[in-house]
This record gives C-alpha cells, structure tokens and sequence, in this order.
C-alpha cells in the first residue's frame, strides 16, 4: 500500500502549506512562456508540460542579485549586505532534471567559498518532483545515466497515476517528510498503479563522448569549428540551463554610491574571457563552444565527479541555430 | 521540390568552377519542422541542401563573422527578399563588398516555393522596390494595432512586462545581420556604459538601445523574434521604427547598396524643421 495525493485535494494542500508558511511554486504556463511561478490555488499549475521553458535554477541563482550596497566616503566605504531573500518554500512538480542540476550544482557553490545565496534558498526549499511521463524530441536524460524518475535532488518523488487524477507519493527526506506530514489528512492509503515513466531514447555514448573529450589530442581537432560554425554566440542555451552557473560581479552606480550585483555570465560571450590588454584566449565561436563541452563533460566531473548536464534539452530545444548539447555528443560518439 | 534541385545542381557547378568558395543555405534540422544553417563547401554538402518554405532564418549575418569574406573570394548565400535587402544595408554600411555575394534567391507562398531572378544584389532593385510598395502582411499584425492603441501608459506598462522575461542572453543581437558591431556598447566595460543587470530598467536600457540602433535599418526578417527564448514581440518594435522611419524620412531600408543610411544622412528637405 502506498499513499496517493489526489489532485481533487491539491487545492486543500496549497492552502495548507501556504497557511503553515511555505510558498508553493510550481510549473505554470504564463501568457508567453512557461516557467516554475509562485501558486496561489491548485489550479495555477500547469503539469501538461513537458518542462517549463526555464529552468529551476533561477529559483535558487536569479539572473541579476544585490549583495552589497556601498558607499564611498572621504575616509572610509561603508559597505551594507544584502541578505539572501528568507522563507520556506515547497517546489511542487519540478522535474527530474531541473532537480538533479540542483544537486549538480552544490559542490560547484560550496567549494571553495560558500555561496550563501545558493544555500539559504537550497536549505529552505522543499523539492517535490513529478517522475515524467511524457517526453519530446529533445530529452535527453537518459543518455546522462539520469532518468525521468531520478530523485536526485529531490526531497519527495511523486508518481503519476492514470487520468491525472492524482500521485503516488514517496517521501525521500526528512525535509520532504515534514512537508508532506503537513497535508496527511489529504493522503489516502490505496493500491492504485503508478503509470509508466516516458522512455526516454539514449541518444548518445556518454562514457565514449568523455573518454574523447579527455584526450588531449582532440583539444585542437577540427571537429570543434565544425559542430559549432552555426553557432551565433548568444547565450540562450546558457541561461536556460538548470546547471550553467557563470556569473558576474558587477558594481552598478556613480563613483560615490551602489549596489554590488552578482549577474550572469556565459562562456558563449567573447566578452567572457577577453583581457583587459584586448587579448582573448578564446577568440572564436569555436573555442567558446568547446568550452562549453569541456567543461560539462571534462573539467567539471574532473573535479567535481559528476557532469555538469541533466539532460534536459532546453538548450537544443531553444537554440536559434538548433545546435545543441545533444547533437554535440552525437557527433562526438559516432567520431 | 524543383526549386532546391535545380538550385543545388546551381551551387555544385559554381563552387566546381571556382566562381564561389561556399554556398551558405539551409539543411534539415533536428525534427521534422527545423532547418538549420548549412555551409557548403563540396558537392556532397550540397546534397544536403534543403529549399522549402520553413527556411525562413536570414543568414545574412554569417558573411559578416570571423572574417569570412576576408579573402575576397566570393560566397554564395540562400536569401529571402529581406536577406538581400541585409546585403544591400551591410554593402551601404561597408560591411561587405556586394559584388563579392552570389544571391540564390528565394520566396515562398505557403507551402510552395520560388526561386527569385538575379544573382547579385543589384539586380533585384525592382523586386525591393515593389516591397516598398507593397508591404508584407506582418506589418498589419493584430498585437501590433493592439499597442497603437494604446496611451503611453498602458504602451509602457505593456512593454514593462515584456521586457520583465528579458534574460540578457542577447540572442537578439546575435541572430540580427545588423548587429555586427566588433564590440556592442553594452559590451563597452571600461566603464561599463550600459548596466549587465537584467532587471527591470537593465532590460529597458538593453532593448531601447537595440531598437533606436535598428531604426532605419532593421528589414523585419524577424530572426530576433524567433532566437528570443522568452519570446518577447521584438518584431514589433522594429516594426513600429522602420514604419515611422518610412512614414517620416521616405526611407526603406536596404533598397540599394548605396542607398544612405537615413539616421547618419541629411537632406535639406527632411521633417525634422528645428534642425535648421
């Protein structure tokens, strides 16, 4: 026997949750786009995509954050924090992927320095994802050892069960225990199945595409102005993705007065590693877009033992060009 | 069909002869529905080819990175009515050598395709000025008469929650042929003249710089619309600043390849009567 949510009660769950505190936010189709939002009624969710068109990091990483207001004095600056936003949160039908890029993405904040921004939000948020049972052209999670029911970076997995008529729940961690301990007046114990999880195609060999990517001798092939010759150098793919996490430090005021920001920043820019002498070690479109790879499948798991790609797809999906990760890899496997 | 087989029979025999060193085009893309940028540089590349009416992304802007044309070899390129007009405009802005672009011209009516006459710039001056007269059905868009109406507040308020999505991936700039500047004043950092932010009034800075550039210049491709992953109007808004630069200077952008720029320009006779 596993307990089920029913979707007839979400609309009681989101009040409960609101009334202990939480927020509930959650994937809704908006006018233009589709994106995790702020709900305020069971109603406001949108769980017929296949994934928002952005991604869950913004939620934990936005694109453009205050941390210090300065101001200089005659003798002295005097410098005041930003605080990272308070308040609990409940995130309810992340996807797998946009939840496993949040866990990719910890050691990279925690490394060195520890980005309190990332964290607070990170130790705050309750994670509930919503195993897949649709796909489209351009998931791709699978051919990450990934899975459209992965739990990783989840605090609760729930699983669909026919008609959209409601979830199987399993609970994963404490944090996602107590959420849900919350709304257990509207769990029901039943023996209702689960509907089958999409099966997501593998589309490329991961261990064969790492394995060319760690040879030194390929730094410089020509496959890297070829796959990339297209590429426009815009940063689309960047922003969308749930693990990209470049940024920059910006002061942004007069001489005397204001705010010091944390923006992002994308490798695709030129801009990205031009030094002030003029001189930039990447140059070409090419050696941008090769860092991009390297760094997902060469660089970051070098260090960090996981790659930096949870096979969402949106920057294939997306891309002006219809470049892309996935046909990136493809081309690498079949090299 | 015909179109892309006698076109593709076109651009084998022309890079053979050495006439071009490339054919920039388009072949099929990741689903059924997407084409993408093709480069053409042997006959089995040009077996890749693909003409149809979802080709619609004009390539101009590929003649004009990383110094392709730098050799003076010529380039042939695959270009709707709006690319050529981009050639016209890049050649009038010294950009590019129009004698050094082979032209493939196409057009479409739904699904059905058409090769256009001519293959260097000059010789669809006709063509572009029937455009002139006769403009495209995008520029009778419902949103766009929609904001006519509106007062300034609303105009505001509506392009307010708009750019509210923008994320500074400047996928707007990058798919624009016009925008080849070598480095983009919010590029310009030493200082940093125009905020990085994304925020409400970093997103206003960013898109009204890019529309007051455009104006004038702009031949409503509508790369930029289609590259916006957060899928903000931006055609509209150039829209709106090629009518008004038409309405108020007489001026169609792209018409010839010395035709002069009308914001960088004079002429005795224009509106504007506090400048003299």
């Amino acid at each position: 026997m596993t307990r089920i949510l029913f979707s007839d009660k979400l609309d009681n769950c989101v009040a409960k949750w609101r009334s202990a505190g939480l927020a509930v936010i959650g994937p809704v189709q908006e006018e233009a786009i589709s994106r995790y939002a702020a709900v305020e009624k069971g109603t406001d969710f949108d769980f017929g995509t296949v994934l928002p068109d952005r991604s869950l990091k913004e939620l934990f990483f936005p694109q453009t954050e205050p941390m210090l207001r300065y101001t200089i004095k005659k003798n002295e600056i005097d410098t005041a924090d930003f605080t990272p936003p308070q308040g609990k949160r409940i995130i309810f039908g992340a996807r797998a992927c946009d939840a496993s890029g949040l866990e990719i993405d910890d050691p990279l904040f925690g490394w060195d320095y520890k980005d309190e921004f990332w964290f607070q939000r990170r130790n705050e948020s309750v994670i509930v994802t919503i195993a897949c049972t649709k796909a489209d052209d351009f998931c791709m999670c699978t051919s990450l050892k990934l899975e459209p029911d992965s739990t990783k970076g989840a605090d609760v997995l729930l699983r669909p069960i026919d008609k959209n008529k409601g979830w199987l729940v399993e609970e994963l961690t404490d944090r996602g225990r107590e959420a849900f301990a919350l709304i257990s007046e509207y769990l029901q114990e039943s023996s209702e199945p689960a509907l089958p999880t999409v099966v997501v195609p593998e589309k490329f060999n991961l261990d064969a595409c790492v394995t060319w990517l760690k040879n030194p001798e390929n730094f410089e092939s020509k496959f890297w102005k070829e796959i990339s010759m297209r590429c426009i150098g815009c940063a689309s793919c960047t922003y969308l993705c749930p693990t990209c996490h470049c940024f920059d430090i910006q002061d942004e005021g007069d001489t005397y007065s204001g705010i010091r920001r944390k923006n992002w920043d994308s490798c695709s820019f030129a801009l990205f590693t031009m030094h002030t002498s003029g001189h930039n070690p990447r140059s070409t479109q090419s050696a941008r877009w090769r860092q991009r790879i390297m760094h997902k499948f060469n660089y970051f798991p070098g260090k960090f033992t996981v790659n930096s790609c949870s096979g969402c797809g949106r920057c294939s999906r997306q891309c002006p060009v219809d470049m892309g990760i996935t046909e990136t890899l493809q081309a690498i496997s079949n090299l | 069909m015909i179109t892309q087989e006698r076109y593709r029979t076109t651009v084998k025999e022309l890079l053979a002869n050495g006439s071009i060193k490339m054919a920039i085009g388009y072949k099929p893309g990741s689903t059924p529905d997407r084409r993408r940028p093709l480069f053409i540089r042997t006959s089995e590349e040009a077996e890749q080819l693909v003409l149809d009416s979802t080709c619609v992304q004009n390539l101009s802007g590929y003649l004009v990175s990383e110094g392709l044309l730098s050799d003076e070899k010529r380039v042939g390129i695959f270009l709707r009515p709006e690319g050529v007009r981009s050639i016209n405009i890049l050649a009038a802005e010294y950009q590019l050598n129009a004698d050094q672009i082979v032209i493939f011209g196409f057009d479409s009516t739904g699904r059905e395709v058409r090769p256009l006459d001519g293959r260097s710039a000059r010789e669809f001056s006709g063509l572009l000025n029937e455009l002139k007269e006769k403009p495209l059905q995008i520029y009778k868009e419902p949103l766009l008469e929609r904001i006519e109406k509106m007062n300034a507040k609303e105009r505001f308020d509506f392009w307010q929650e708009e750019f509210s999505r923008c994320i500074k991936c400047y996928a707007c700039r990058q798919a624009c042929p016009m925008c080849y500047c070598r480095r983009c004043i919010v590029d310009s950092n030493q200082p940093q003249w125009v905020n990085t932010s994304s925020h409400t009034l970093g997103n206003f800075e960013w898109n009204i710089v890019r529309a007051f550039h455009l104006s004038g210049r702009c031949v409503q491709c509508g790369n930029c619309d289609r590259a916006c992953p957060v899928n903000i109007p931006l055609r509209l808004i150039n829209q709106r600043m090629a009518n008004e630069v038409l309405d108020g200077f007489d001026h169609f952008a792209g018409l010839s390849a010395t035709q002069e720029p009308v914001l960088a320009s004079f002429k005795k006779d224009d509106t504007e009567t506090f400048i003299l």
